[in-house]
């Protein structure tokens, strides 16, 4: 019992990483941008495509093609703002924005989705593991790719937190994040930021698709649930809170790793919903979250 | 233009597009023409619960399949007529709206999409995991189309389009009547500019914010129900959070907020999409995610907007002229 | 240095500045008053380029600025301290200093700029880690001062900078700002405060209704009767 629990621990630091690099580039586009982005799967799934041609089909080292896959996806994310949503918010002027822009998103999802469908087809297309190999810990044998995955996870965000502190864009970020008018009244450029904050939550997602990607395949929809798990955990961090969706990516990954053990593992998804429905029924904005919906 | 022009011009077109199908009875006109009117009605129950009230929906394909399930299982395992199967899907549709309607009372904007959108999950989680009820991943068949259809398989297509087309039409005349001519119609507006101020007002917000999640869940389970009878089978994709992107495409395509512009906006988009079928699968759902994608940016008030936006610039102009008229005289 | 000409401006469709015009000449002081919703806050929002006007002309040093962004106004050499301040209170008083030079680029040219407001508040200095929204309301504007000057601006726009402060604190802010003024920073301020406004403004700006009511030197208008009854709210005499 104690090995299985052990075994499922290490899982869910597994998943954890992923979860974690997904919710926090939501949080981070949600916090400063002020939008759910609905298509943040999409780029998970483009990150494991681009990982997919960049060793399969041009047969680059694992390293590197992981490196230009999550900028290709970087650079996706850069044409977000300009191309879709700084017209919508021209467009918009003073109005309220309603629900236009989460419509925006989930149209730029379903748009994306169908179109790698359409390039790359419905099949589960398999990706070489960046490392093979494993640690045999007696009960249970972790493979490297697992242990790649924590460490890369770990020390993505580790940089990105690093940068969001201490370099001058990232404060920059910040800035505008908690109060746009300001930030604009000392030089920053709100287009700009936006732009940047998009690149960089995107191109998260696309380095957990590219993570994943040898344990899970590419296919299209491969992010789409991923979306939703990670909006039930950006709710649980408090919408906005990086480190809250953090902490909330990690427990949610391990409670389901664990509660194979007490329920069918068909039921693992409904975990991360049901907890978010019962979280927001008791405390509407969050469980780290302090702004009121 | 008198308001009887307006009605001939819209009326006179409309009856003809119905009747069409049942002179030009070809199987497959019958058969997107059923499908566009069960997609229409679907559009519009998302549309006064997301559109018109302002609480957005992502899990409206939550009820579509809850609608659709009970009408499947009603009649294939209590053997019940579709007459019942229908009104059963209606009701229990309303409970479950009123039902989610109530925790999310408590939410707005973000947080009631986001779990909106974990309620359709569970639903489809359940659908696909409850197998003893719902016949699991594959789903259910062969629980029997309408009631009381002959065998001819022409005439049951034509007789099925008469009742969709009939129950379809009976269902947005409802709610149009609901928002045009009862006083929840203001109420819901007020609701979705400004719910502080409306209920500052003297509305009751929360009567009619479950009056509304009650009304659209109930209309979309019967759609739901339609579609069981019409396809005779049902399965968890139904209640996908990709059907629920479809409706919403649909709706901000006609227009949202204004009950008839979805209704409008999803037979023209389903039989843009199933034309789209002869060249790919895959581009009718591109097609859907572009038009969404265009549409917020370019029309935001989609095509039933188009006219309207231009009744707005043609008042704005009369009342400029009304008020250089006032100051120089 | 700064001219105003015949500036309509306002929020979506709804005009609330007609025609406004003013100048600020370098090293001066002008002050804006008019009762509440006179457009004062939108004058300044406007000359900021937070709102684009909707016509006329806003130059500063002969560059024409309708039109850009504050972003870049403020990179002319003009700060801007907001009605509540507007400091980044999450950050600390620190970072809220080094985003004030953002626009430097630089980080060597920010931080001599930063030592430099260091030695003219020092209590800054010593609150440099703590969070700059858990300091006093006083505290924090004089912080949202002390910001715009990493720039070593030419000329700071205040809304209200005694809005909601004690005597003293009002008394401290308006004492940094005429020291400000002494080094040559022209200085354009909306003021309800009209007693103390004028006696710092060398030149007062009297807004109604959207309309420039009165332009001229303090003395001026403290001097004149029907100004003080109409807009000051005082009986003549």
């Amino acid at each position: 019992m104690v090995e299985e629990i052990l075994e499922f621990l290490i899982l869910g630091f597994v998943l954890g990483g992923i979860y974690a690099l997904f919710a926090v580039g939501i949080t981070l586009i949600f916090g400063v941008l002020d939008i759910i982005n609905v298509a943040h799967g999409e780029f998970f799934a483009l990150g494991g495509y681009a990982l997919y041609i960049a060793m399969v089909v041009l047969g680059l080292p694992p390293a590197v093609g992981l490196v230009l896959s999550t900028a290709a996806v970087f650079c996706f994310g850069l044409l977000v703002y300009p191309l879709l949503i700084a017209p919508l918010k021209k467009r918009l002027g003073r109005r309220a924005p309603g629900p236009l822009f989460l419509v925006l998103t989930l149209g730029l999802s379903a748009l994306m989705q169908n179109s790698m469908l359409a390039v790359a087809g419905g099949e589960y297309l398999k990706v070489p593991p960046a490392m093979t190999g494993g640690i045999d810990l007696e009960f249970t044998y972790v493979s490297n790719q697992r242990v790649l995955i924590v460490v890369v996870a770990g020390l993505t965000l580790l940089a990105l937190f690093l940068f969001l502190r201490f370099h001058r864009q990232g404060m920059a970020i910040r800035a505008v994040a908690q109060n746009p008018a300001a930030a604009q009244s000392v030089g920053i450029p709100l287009g700009r930021v936006f732009t940047l904050t998009l690149g960089l939550g995107c191109a998260l997602a696309g380095l957990g698709g590219g993570l994943i990607a040898p344990l899970f395949s590419v296919y299209p929809a491969v992010g789409f649930t991923l979306t939703i798990k990670a909006f039930a955990i950006t709710i649980l961090g408090g919408l906005g809170n990086l480190l809250g969706a953090f902490v909330a990516s990690i427990i949610v990954a391990i409670v389901e790793a664990l509660s194979v053990l007490v329920i069918p593992s068909e039921w693992q998804n409904a975990i991360a919903f049901g907890t978010m429905i019962l979280v927001l029924l008791v405390r509407p904005s969050g469980l780290f979250g302090k702004k009121q919906p | 233009m008198t308001k009887t022009m307006r009605v001939a011009l819209i009326g006179v077109p409309a009856v003809a597009g119905l009747a069409l199908p049942l002179v030009w009875s070809h199987p497959f006109v019958l058969h997107i023409a059923i499908q566009a009117l069960i997609w229409a009605l679907f559009a519009a129950s998302w549309d006064l619960l997301s559109g018109y009230t302002g609480q957005i929906s992502f899990g409206h394909a939550g009820f579509f399949s809850i609608g659709a399930y009970t009408a499947a299982i009603l009649t294939k395992t209590l053997a019940l007529s579709s007459w019942i199967g229908m009104p059963a899907a209606f009701v229990l549709c309303g409970a479950v709206g009123l039902g989610v309607g109530f925790p999310a009372l408590r939410l707005r904007g973000h947080y009631l999409a986001l779990v909106t959108l974990g309620f359709g999950e569970i639903v489809l989680l359940v659908a696909t995991n409850w197998e003893s009820l719902t016949g699991g991943a594959f789903g259910m068949h062969d629980f029997g189309t309408f009631t009381g259809l002959s065998g001819d398989p022409l005439h049951q297509r034509q007789i099925s389009y008469a009742i969709v087309a009939g129950i379809t039409l009976t269902g947005l005349a409802v709610l149009l009547w609901i928002t045009r001519r009862t006083e929840a119609g203001p109420a819901f507006r007020a609701i979705r500019e400004d719910q502080v101020l409306a209920a500052a007002l003297g509305i009751n917000t929360t009567y009619y914010k479950l009056l509304a999640f009650t009304l659209s869940a109930a209309f979309a389970g019967l759609s739901g129900a339609l579609y069981a009878y019409y396809i005779q089978l049902v399965s968890p994709s139904i209640g996908a959070s990709s059907q629920s992107a479809l409706v919403i495409g649909m709706a901000v395509f006609g227009g949202i907020g204004t009950i008839w512009g979805p209704f409008l906006g999803a037979i023209l988009l389903f039989g843009i999409t199933e034309a789209l079928r002869f060249v790919g699968v895959v581009y009718n759902l591109i097609a859907v995610g572009a038009v969404m994608v265009v549409f917020v940016i370019f029309v935001p008030r989609g095509l039933a907007g188009l006219r309207l936006r231009r009744r707005g610039r043609v008042q704005r102009a009369d009342r400029r002229a009304a008020e250089s008229a006032a100051s120089s005289g | 240095m700064l001219s105003v000409e015949d500036v309509s401006a306002g929020y979506g469709r709804l005009e609330i500045l007609h025609k406004v015009s003013l100048e600020v000449a370098p090293g001066e002081i002008v002050g804006i008053i008019g009762p509440n919703g006179a457009g004062k806050s939108t004058l300044l929002k406007t000359i900021f380029g937070y709102l684009p006007p909707f016509e006329g002309s806003v130059r500063f040093e002969g560059a024409m600025l309708a039109g850009q962004s504050p972003d870049r106004i403020m990179r002319r050499g003009i700060g801007y301290v907001a009605q509540a301040g507007g400091i980044f209170a999450d950050m600390t008083v620190h970072e809220n200093l080094v985003l004030g030079g953002y626009s430097l680029g630089s980080s060597r040219a920010a931080a001599r700029s930063i030592e430099k407001i260091y030695d003219q508040f020092p209590r800054f200095r010593e609150r440099a880690r703590q969070r700059a929204g858990s300091m006093s309301g006083g505290e924090q504007r004089a912080l949202a001062v002390a910001r715009t000057l990493v720039i070593e601006p030419r000329l700071i726009i205040l809304d209200e900078p005694s809005a909601a402060l004690s005597p003293r604190f009002i008394d401290e802010i308006y004492g940094t700002l005429a020291d400000l003024n002494k080094s040559g920073i022209a200085l354009l301020i909306v003021e309800q405060n009209v007693r103390r406004i004028l006696d710092s403004a060398h030149r007062v700006v009297v807004l109604d209704m959207g309309r420039n009511a009165f332009a001229g030197a303090s003395e001026e208008l403290r001097q004149s009767d029907r100004i003080r009854k109409l807009y000051l709210g005082e009986d003549a005499g």
